[in-house]
């Protein structure tokens, strides 16, 4: 049984992995097609920096991207702050549109959103993308950072005030140092989310804001080539950067932890198997 | 127990609620009230806690201590009424303005600092010179006795330690008033007892006004200067521990400071000694404004002050009752007593002081029973 399902990890793994392999290997194909291997070569990635009209379209995706995300993000934050810390009429309510765009299928939103825009005489372009992501990641981000503030002793921004803070202290001294990790979470999330979609994209975007996605996708009918590997390729070693950005930082905070710990011989006993229990874990 | 009655707090007892006169109170309600939708949570009350004064908020669960608390912290808004600390009313003031810390139940440590940042936090906060905060959050820590734990992380202590850090916290910047919210409550019986004793320990040394909330009986006792004694919203009776424990104002404080027997009986009017039905008048002092003959009333006995014999006593007042248990407790018997026709008591006599003709005695037999005058009070029913 074990060893069944020891095969079955594996496939699952190779399943995930080969697609991305195969960007990045077919990335240096020196042939045009991408069903045929002739070789080495960089000329994918000279072409892609070459390739102005492709290279606009993900700076727009860069741009709509990092707003959708800090706003979902900031927004996120203070209705999760709304949410765990106030009992107030329509809490049920409010949580629940807030959510909701979770279950509303994609393409529903892009028309409604569409018919707004339109006929409130909205230009199309990158605000309009950033309003239209910004509903699809705000559910992400509410839920994460609400996640992250019930963990929290609710008396911490009461403490906080108690002991001469402003509101914006509270923030910066407590609040947000105890959701930081969450904050990230949510930011990356809703990041990644509003840089791959395409649905609400096609709805929202105007005359010289394809995002890259798009782009991509009108390319299906010309033809890709390998370029987008070239690109693919480069996306993916971006969100190793990321990752490991982020992850070394979590993994120094464990290794600081594990020597505090070694520091403090004389700590009541079961403080310290309880230090021990959250490093193993 | 009707309400009005108790709204009725003679006159003698409703005194203490108001500081001497040229004697600025740490801390003064006015008429302060807190309504929750239709539920008036903290009943019009007034109130003077003076400087330095250990005082203690006591009453059951859900009586409105927390609320009184958090209208003087800022964190609540009363519905009606004001508030003065030191002389100057704080009325619409925020909370970090105020003059005061909190100590919360939860002690609210801030899980990524260390204690050392966490004592600092309020010092940094309102920018103090750097190198007083060092002097000032190195003696709060002494004085805590966590002089050397400064640089651990918050989860690395135990209960009494994470206790003891909240503490430091509270009083490093030397707030005129400190309030503690049941502080002792997380704390096993043993660590308790110490903190207790500690609390009051530090009180004394810093000289700061602490109002202490908690409804454990025995512990506002032990430690207070001056306890209130609320229940529903109100409060019931101002004073020192001895006067709570044998003067008080009203059955419920009676029963619920320490424990209590409270014979229904009816009284005489002014001057006489009220009737226990199937025993006749006994012996009891009034307490304030004398209610009309006929209406009913109780009569309160602590157990320690009544005493118990196996024949009537040579002088003095006695009635005769029927022994209903007799339980050994190591230190002492207890004795429960049925008296006349409705009233069930019970006594207790140290276990030095049992005489034989008292151990003879069996389940079902007279016991005879009396008390002073003095131990005795006439409360409203
Ligand atoms: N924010 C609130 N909204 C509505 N009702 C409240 C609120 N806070 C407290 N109450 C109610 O007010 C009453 C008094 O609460 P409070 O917390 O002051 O009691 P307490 O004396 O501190 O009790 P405990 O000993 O259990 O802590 C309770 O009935 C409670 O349900
Ligand atoms: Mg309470």
């Amino acid at each position: 049984m074990d060893r069944f399902l020891g095969w079955v990890t594996k496939l699952v793994l190779v399943f995930l992995y080969v697609p991305i392999v195969a960007v990045v290997v077919y990335s240096f194909n020196a042939s045009p097609r991408t069903s045929s291997w002739e070789g080495l070569s960089l000329r994918w990635y000279v072409e892609l920096f070459g390739d102005g009209p492709l290279l606009k379209t993900l700076q727009t995706s860069l741009i709509v991207g990092i707003f959708a995300a800090g706003l979902a993000t900031a927004i996120g934050f203070l209705s999760a702050l709304a949410l765990t810390r106030y009992r107030f009429k329509g809490r049920a309510f409010f949580l629940g549109a807030i959510v909701l765009p979770l279950i509303i299928p994609e393409i529903v939103l892009g028309v409604a959103l569409l018919t707004v825009f339109g006929s409130s005489g909205i230009k199309l372009g990158v605000v309009t993308l950033v309003l239209g992501h910004l509903i699809v990641a705000l559910p992400l981000t509410t839920l994460i950072m609400m996640g992250s503030l019930s963990s929290l002793d609710p008396s911490l921004p009461e403490a906080a005030t108690d002991l001469g803070c402003t509101p914006w202290q509270t923030f910066t001294r407590v609040l947000f140092p105890l959701t930081r990790s969450a904050m990230l979470a949510s930011f990356l999330l809703s990041f990644t989310t509003s840089f791959s979609n395409i649905v609400i994209s096609t709805f929202t975007s105007g005359v010289g804001t394809t995002t890259m996605p798009l782009r991509i996708y009108s390319m299906l009918k010309t033809g890709i080539t390998p370029e987008i590997n070239a690109l693919g390729a480069l996306l993916i070693l971006l969100t190793l950067v990321i990752i490991f950005a982020v992850g070394l930082q979590q993994m120094r905070r464990i290794l600081v932890g594990a020597e505090e710990k070694d520091q403090a011989p004389d700590a009541a006993p079961d403080t310290i198997s309880l230090q021990t229990a959250t490093t193993e874990r | 127990m009707t309400s009005s009655t108790q709204t009725a707090m003679p006159d003698s007892l409703m005194a203490d609620s108001r500081a001497g006169q040229g004697e600025t109170p740490a801390v003064r309600l006015t008429g302060i009230t807190k309504t929750f939708g239709d539920n008036m949570v903290v009943q019009p009350l007034d109130l003077d806690i003076r400087q330095n004064e250990f005082f203690s908020i006591l009453g059951p669960s859900g009586c409105g201590k927390t609320t009184l608390m958090r209208m003087i912290t800022g964190f609540e808004t009363p519905t009606d009424g004001s508030i003065e600390l030191a002389g100057s009313s704080v009325d619409g003031l925020p909370t970090r303005k105020r003059d005061l810390n909190m100590l919360f139940q939860s002690y609210a440590l801030f899980p990524h600092l260390t204690v050392f940042e966490n004592v600092a936090f309020e010092l940094r906060v309102r920018r103090e010179p750097k190198k007083d905060i060092t002097r000032r959050v190195q003696d709060a820590l002494d004085l805590v006795r966590l002089g050397d734990l400064g640089e651990r992380k918050t989860d690395q202590l135990s209960g009494g330690q994470r206790q003891r850090v909240a503490l430091a916290r509270a009083v490093v910047s030397r707030p005129a008033v400190v309030l503690l919210d049941e502080p002792l409550g997380a704390l096993d019986q043993q660590l308790r007892k110490e903190m207790q004793i500690e609390l009051k320990r530090m009180q004394r040394d810093v000289g700061i006004t602490f109002i202490y909330v908690t409804h454990d009986q025995e512990e506002a006792l032990s430690m207070s200067d001056r306890i209130a004694v609320m229940w529903k919203g109100r409060l019931l009776q101002i004073g020192s521990p001895q006067e709570i424990y044998d003067a008080p104002a009203t059955e419920f404080v009676a029963s619920f400071i320490g424990s209590c027997n409270i014979i229904p009986a009816i009284s005489a009017g002014p001057g006489n000694a009220p009737t226990v039905a199937g025993i006749g008048e006994v012996p009891a002092v009034e307490v304030g404004a004398a209610e009309p003959v006929g209406s009913h009333v109780s009569v309160a006995v602590r157990p320690e002050r009544m005493s118990v014999s196996a024949s009537a006593p040579a002088t003095g007042w006695s009635t005769t009752g029927t022994l209903t248990e007799a339980v050994y407790l190591g230190h002492e018997w207890r004795y429960g007593i049925r008296l006349g026709s409705d009233a069930h008591v019970f006594t207790t006599v140290p276990s030095t002081q049992l005489g034989p003709e008292l151990g003879a005695l069996r389940t079902g037999d007279s016991i005879f029973v009396s008390w002073a005058e003095k131990d005795a009070r006439v409360l409203a029913e």
